[in-house]
């Protein structure tokens, strides 16, 4: 059973997408396995056509419709289909460990396989590039009954546990789980005995521009030009 | 055999449209490619839409009905995967309208080639499958919504507002009323709990919910 979810806040900036990239693709990661949080997040949206249905109208232009209608008839169905064939295509590819992972990660993942790389004995990673510059996204493997480094965090860490489970001094994780670190917060987690575990870790990156992040990284905002 | 059966078809789109049973116009929409169900549910949804993503926001008229369009063109695109039972014809539309909102705010800002390839639709994933409870909480929820919304105090309703119709985040929103983001935290909270939104008791969510 899941035990650790994200919360309202979080779900919140979720549903109305104002989370980037990297939190967007763990929170929906967790829903793969919640269906408590999966029921939420449909809540909130059912709020979201509350307030479209209450919203107050604005007049389009009278050819708005004829126009639309015009292009219905250019546009075809197989729009989506180039976008199922990649992640089937991809989803052949991703290596034996990561078998029974959400299949939805797998369309981020490199065309040609994750690279691992050594944190520690026990501890490796493979970073997944999306193309963000606030969060690192990655997996991360801890080898069964390996401990990892003492280490504290500069930004937020969200971790979902994806395979096996781990346990840091403030309790024990399965899969599924969604785990928030906040800066400052300082632990050591450690895998199971038995087991590898593999999570999907988004962590903000340590280098913060004050001021200037959030303009720099505009990956669901705008600014019209 | 084929214009018998056509008629009674074209009246109960009539019967739908004069009914305004969104649901049952964007079935219709999905099984029979029904032009007329598709108008009336463009006549009823592009005003809201325009005003949705206009209110507050730096929008130009003319951005956002070119966002309406795309809108509605994947409404029909989509319809034939609606089901009633999954969610409101309202609910759907939201989801559709905030993913084409987010895909043309990106393409906008031009961000690198990568993120390109990502769709808010992929990023979201939400052709799944409702658990065993979805439809007795949708039920709930539009009820409690309907009887509440009406009922929230202006200052929650701001926040909500800023998040849901121009896709801000709690920071921002804090940022834009220049109070702090714990406030904005607690008049979401707030609003939920009168509206009586059913949401999972979070494990780390109830302890930070108690602060
Ligand atoms: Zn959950």
């Amino acid at each position: 059973m899941i035990r650790h979810h994200p919360n309202t806040d979080l779900l919140t900036d979720y549903t109305v997408g104002s989370l980037s990239l990297a939190p967007t693709i763990s929170v929906t990661t967790h829903l793969k396995f919640c269906d408590q949080c999966r029921d939420s997040v449909h809540s909130l949206k059912q709020l979201g056509g509350a307030l479209l249905s209450d919203a107050e109208p604005e007049t389009v232009s009278g050819d708005l419709l004829s126009q639309t209608l015009a292009k219905l008839d250019v546009e075809s169905v197989t729009q989506s289909s180039a976008v199922d064939a990649l992640a089937d295509a991809q989803s052949t590819k991703c290596d034996d460990e990561l078998k029974g992972i959400p299949n939805y990660l797998n369309k981020f993942l490199p065309r040609n396989g994750l690279s691992w790389r050594k944190l520690s004995s026990s501890v490796t990673v493979a970073p997944i590039s999306v193309g963000e510059t606030q969060y690192e996204l990655a997996l991360h493997k801890i080898c069964a009954g390996g401990k990892t480094p003492v280490h504290d965090h500069h930004g937020v860490e969200y971790t979902v546990v994806l395979k096996g489970s781990f346990s840091d001094e403030d309790g024990m994780y399965h899969e599924g789980d969604f785990v928030v670190r906040e800066p400052g917060d300082v632990h050591r987690p450690f895998a199971t005995q038995h087991e590898d575990c593999i999570c999907l870790s988004v962590l903000e990156a340590p280098i913060k521009l004050k001021g200037l992040g959030r303009v720099l990284n505009p990956f669901m905002k705008f600014q019209p030009s | 055999m084929v214009k018998m059966a056509k008629r009674p078809q074209q009246r109960t789109t009539m019967a739908l449209i004069e009914g305004q049973d969104w649901n049952a116009l964007l079935q219709r929409v999905g099984s029979h490619q029904d032009k007329d169900a598709f108008s009336a549910l463009f006549a009823h949804f592009a005003p809201l839409l325009k005003g949705f993503l206009m209110k507050g926001s730096n929008l130009e008229p003319e951005q956002a009905e070119e966002l309406v369009q795309e809108t509605m063109i994947k409404v029909w695109r989509k319809a034939p995967s609606y089901s009633p039972a999954q969610a409101a014809a309202s609910t759907w539309m939201y989801t559709i309208a905030r993913n084409t909102r987010i895909d043309w705010l990106r393409k906008h800002a031009k961000i690198s080639q990568q993120t390109d390839e990502l769709v808010a639709e992929e990023l979201f994933d939400e052709n799944e499958e409702s658990s065993p409870f979805t439809s007795l909480i949708q039920t709930r929820n539009s009820k409690n919504i309907k009887d509440h919304l009406g009922e929230l105090p202006q200052e929650q309703l701001q926040v909500l507002t800023l998040m849901y119709f121009q896709g801000k985040s709690g920071q921002e929103v804090a940022d834009e009323l220049s109070i702090p983001l714990g406030t904005v935290k607690s008049r979401v909270r707030l609003a939920l709990q009168k509206l009586k939104l059913k949401l999972s008791p979070n494990g780390e969510g109830t302890e930070a919910y108690a602060q």
